[in-house]
C-alpha cells in the first residue's frame, strides 16, 4: 500500500518527475559516454602504438639488454622462429637487427638506431609501411642499399628522397665500419621520440655491413591481444634464455594510461552521484514541503512515522527505477552504435595525430560499468532522500493541520 | 469515555506566551454528540488536539477508556490514535492519488486487517455516507460535501471509541452542511457512534445534543439540550 501510494504520488508532479527523471538519465548518460570516449581514446592510443612501434611481444637476448653488444643476438634464433611460425596465435613475425649507429648527410649528422628488417616480415607485425609517405618501403635503388628514416630525423639531416646518407658505427672487433645508404622513403608516427631513434634499413643490408646473423630482436604480433600475457608465459617457459616482455612491459605509459582512467572515471562517477543526489534531495524536500499538510494529515489519522519514511523513500527509490534503466539503455544503444560505426573526428585529425590518435573514435564500455552505475544510481536515490524523509518525520500534526 | 482533568496549554516560543487552555475539566461519555463552541481563539482546537492526542497537555490528564493519553510516547500516541480515534478535519482530509474506496480502507490497511473486512466495511460505509456511486472517484473529482462524507467513513472505518471533527462544516455550502450533519446524527443514533465536533455555525450547534462553550481558554458553559 505505502508502495502503491508512493508510485502514485510521484505522477502527482508529472513535470516535476520527468524532469528529475531525465536528469538523472542524462547524468547515467553522460557519464557513461566520457567513460566508454575516454576508454576508446585510451584504447585507441594503446592499439595505436602496438601497431607502430611496440607489437605486442619482444624477445631479446638478455645479454643484449644488459650490454648492447652487437654480438648478444638471439641464440636459438631458428628455434624460436620456427616455434612462433607453428603457433595458431601469432599473426606475425619480424627479427631485427639493431645497429646504433652515427647518421649523416650533407646537410646535418645525428645519432640513431639502425633497424634492420625483412619488409615483408615487418608488414606483419607494424604499419611502419602504411606510416611511409612515398610508398617505397625498402625496395632496392639503384644498387645502392636503401633506407627509410622518419620525417623528423629527415629534417635534421636536412635530407629528402634520395639523399645519400652515411652511416658509421664500430662493429664487435672495435673497426670502424661505414656503410652508404639511399634514402628511399620518409615516414612518421605519432611518436616523435621513436621518430627521432630510428631509421630502418633491409636486414641482409645490416647483417652484409656488420658481418653478424642472426637478430637482436624478435617482435611479435598476435591474433588476439587479450591471448599476450598467457603466450608470453608459455614463450617463457619455452626459452627461458630469453627476455620476453610483452608490450605492457615495454612501454609502461600506456598500461599507465590505463590505471589513470580508472582514477579519472571513478572521480567522474562521484561527481555523477553528487549531481544526482543534489537533484533528489532538491525534489524530494520539495515534494516534502509541499506536502505538509497531507503528511500532517496522514500521521494524524495513525500512520506510523516507519510507514511515512518509507512511502518517501520509495518514492525517490521510483524516480531512479525509471530514470536508471532509461539513461542505461540509451547509453547502451549509443555505445553500441557508435561503437560499430565510430564516432567521426576529423575535423581535429590533425591535433589527435600529434598524440597518438586516429580521427575514428569508437566508444567503449566495460559491462561492469552498467553493472556499477545501476548500483550507485540506488545507492545514491535512497541515500538522498534520507534527508527528506526525515525531514517529513519532523512534522508535526498539530502544527501542519492548524495553519489551514 | 473521555475523561479531561485539570487541562491546560500554554504555547511559549520563548518569546510569546499563550496560555490556550487554564484548566479545562470535562467528561464525554460514550454515545454523545456534542459540540464545542466559543469565539475564535478560545481554544477549540487546542483542546480537541489535546483529547485527540495529536498535542499533549502542558498540565492535567486526558483518560480516554483506560488510557492515560498525557503520557503517552509520540509513537505511542500515534498507534493509540489509529486503533481509538477518528479525525474529521476541516480540510486535507484525504488522500488525493487514492479514490474514495481506497482512502476508507487506508486505516484498515494500517491495522492489517484482512481484505475481505475491508472490503465489506469499506463498502457497508461508503453506503452509510451515501457514496455507494462513487467509490472509484479521487478527491479532486468530488464536491467538498462529497470528500467530508468521505472523511466521516474513513474516520469510522478504523473502529474508533469515538470521532472528533474540527469544524467539519466550515468549508461547506449549507445543503451540504445538513447533508453531513445527518449522517453524522443517524451514525450516532444507529450505531451509537459518539461524536465530538467543534463549530461556529448556529445551525450545527442546533443539531449537538450537548454543548460546551469555551472561553478564553476555560468552559464558560455546558448544557445538554
Ligand atoms: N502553536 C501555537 N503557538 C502559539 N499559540 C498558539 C498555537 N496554537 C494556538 N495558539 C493560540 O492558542 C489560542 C487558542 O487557539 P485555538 O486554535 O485553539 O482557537 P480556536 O478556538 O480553535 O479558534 P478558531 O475558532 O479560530 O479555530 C489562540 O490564541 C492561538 O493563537
Ligand atoms: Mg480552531
Amino acid at each position: 500500500m505505502i508502495v502503491k501510494i508512493a508510485f502514485k504520488n510521484i505522477w502527482r508532479n508529472k513535470l516535476r518527475s520527468w524532469v528529475v527523471i531525465i536528469a538523472i538519465a542524462l547524468g547515467i548518460f553522460g557519464g557513461l559516454a566520457v567513460i566508454s570516449t575516454a576508454t576508446g581514446l585510451s584504447k585507441m592510443r594503446q592499439n595505436n602504438a602496438i601497431r607502430t612501434y611496440v607489437s605486442h611481444l619482444q624477445l631479446h637476448d638478455s645479454a643484449y639488454l644488459k650490454y648492447g653488444r652487437l654480438d648478444d643476438t638471439i641464440n636459438q634464433q631458428a628455434d624460436i622462429i620456427t616455434y612462433l611460425e607453428k603457433s595458431k596465435k601469432v599473426k606475425g613475425i619480424s627479427p631485427r637487427l639493431k645497429v646504433e649507429s652515427f647518421i649523416q648527410s650533407a646537410g646535418g649528422t645525428s645519432g640513431v638506431i639502425l633497424n634492420g628488417i625483412d619488409p615483408e616480415k615487418e608488414r606483419q607485425v607494424t604499419d611502419l609501411a602504411e606510416q611511409c609517405i612515398a610508398g617505397n618501403f625498402l625496395e632496392r635503388y639503384k644498387q645502392k642499399p636503401p633506407i627509410i628514416i622518419s620525417q623528423k630525423l629527415a629534417t635534421k639531416l636536412n635530407a629528402r628522397v634520395k639523399t645519400t646518407i652515411q652511416c658509421s658505427f664500430t662493429n664487435n672487433m672495435g673497426v670502424p665500419i661505414t656503410g652508404i645508404f639511399k634514402v628511399v622513403d620518409i615516414f612518421s608516427t605519432s611518436n616523435s621520440m621513436y621518430d627521432e631513434l630510428n631509421a630502418f634499413v633491409r636486414l641482409e643490408d645490416l647483417q652484409h655491413l656488420t658481418s653478424i646473423q642472426g637478430s637482436h630482436e624478435i617482435a611479435v604480433v598476435l591474433h588476439e591481444e587479450k591471448e599476450v600475457e598467457q603466450f608470453r608465459e608459455e614463450l617463457i617457459s619455452k626459452f627461458p634464455n630469453q627476455h620476453i616482455a610483452s608490450w605492457r612491459g615495454i612501454a609502461p605509459d600506456l598500461g599507465y594510461a590505463d590505471k589513470m582512467m580508472d582514477l579519472v572515471m571513478t572521480l567522474f562517477l562521484i561527481i555523477i552521484m553528487l549531481a544526482l543526489a543534489f537533484g533528489i534531495v532538491n525534489t524530494m524536500l520539495m515534494a516534502v514541503l509541499e506536502r505538509k499538510k497531507e503528511l500532517g494529515m496522514l500521521i494524524s489519522v495513525g500512520m506510523n512515522k516507519r510507514k511515512v519514511f518509507w512511502m518517501i523513500i520509495w518514492e525517490s527509490i521510483f524516480l531512479a527505477l525509471i530514470a536508471g534503466p532509461l539513461g542505461i539503455f540509451s547509453t547502451y544503444l549509443a555505445v553500441n552504435f557508435f561503437g560499430r560505426v565510430g564516432i567521426d573526428l576529423s575535423f581535429a585529425a590533425q591535433g589527435l595525430r600529434s598524440i597518438g590518435l586516429e580521427s575514428t573514435l569508437f566508444p567503449i564500455l566495460d559491462d561492469k560499468y552498467y553493472v556499477i552505475i545501476s548500483i550507485l544510481v540506488i545507492i545514491t536515490a535512497i541515500l538522498s532522500c534520507i534527508y527528506p524523509a526525515l525531514k517529513a518525520l519532523k512534522l508535526n500534526p498539530a502544527e501542519t493541520l492548524r495553519t489551514a | 469515555m473521555i475523561k479531561v482533568t485539570h487541562v491546560t496549554k500554554t504555547y511559549d516560543d520563548g518569546k510569546v506566551r499563550v496560555e490556550a487552555l487554564r484548566g479545562i475539566n470535562v467528561e464525554i461519555k460514550n454515545g454523545e454528540f456534542t459540540a464545542i463552541v466559543g469565539p475564535s481563539g478560545s481554544g477549540k482546537t487546542t483542546l480537541l488536539n489535546i483529547i485527540g492526542g495529536l498535542d499533549t497537555p502542558t498540565e492535567g490528564n486526558v483518560i480516554i477508556g483506560e488510557t492515560n493519553i498525557a503520557h503517552l510516547s509520540e509513537n505511542q500516541l500515534i498507534d493509540f490514535r489509529l486503533n481509538h480515534i477518528g479525525f474529521v478535519f476541516q480540510s486535507y482530509n484525504l488522500i488525493p492519488v487514492l479514490t474514495a474506496k481506497e482512502n476508507v480502507e487506508f486505516l484498515m490497511l494500517l491495522q492489517n486487517k484482512s481484505e475481505a473486512e475491508r472490503d465489506e466495511r469499506t463498502t457497508k460505509l461508503l453506503k452509510a455516507v451515501g457514496l455507494e456511486d462513487q467509490i472509484n472517484k479521487k478527491p479532486n473529482e468530488m464536491s467538498g460535501g462529497q470528500q467530508q462524507r468521505v472523511a466521516v467513513a474513513r474516520a469510522l472505518a478504523s473502529k474508533p471509541d469515538f470521532i472528533l471533527a474540527d469544524e467539519p462544516t466550515a468549508n461547506l455550502d449549507s445543503a451540504s452542511t445538513a447533508n453531513l450533519l445527518d449522517i453524522m446524527y443517524r451514525l450516532n443514533q444507529e450505531e451509537n457512534m459518539t461524536f465530538v465536533f467543534s463549530t461556529h455555525d448556529q445551525r450545527v450547534i442546533d443539531r449537538a445534543k450537548r454543548v460546551i462553550t469555551v472561553e478564553d481558554g476555560k468552559i464558560l458553559s455546558d448544557i445538554y439540550a
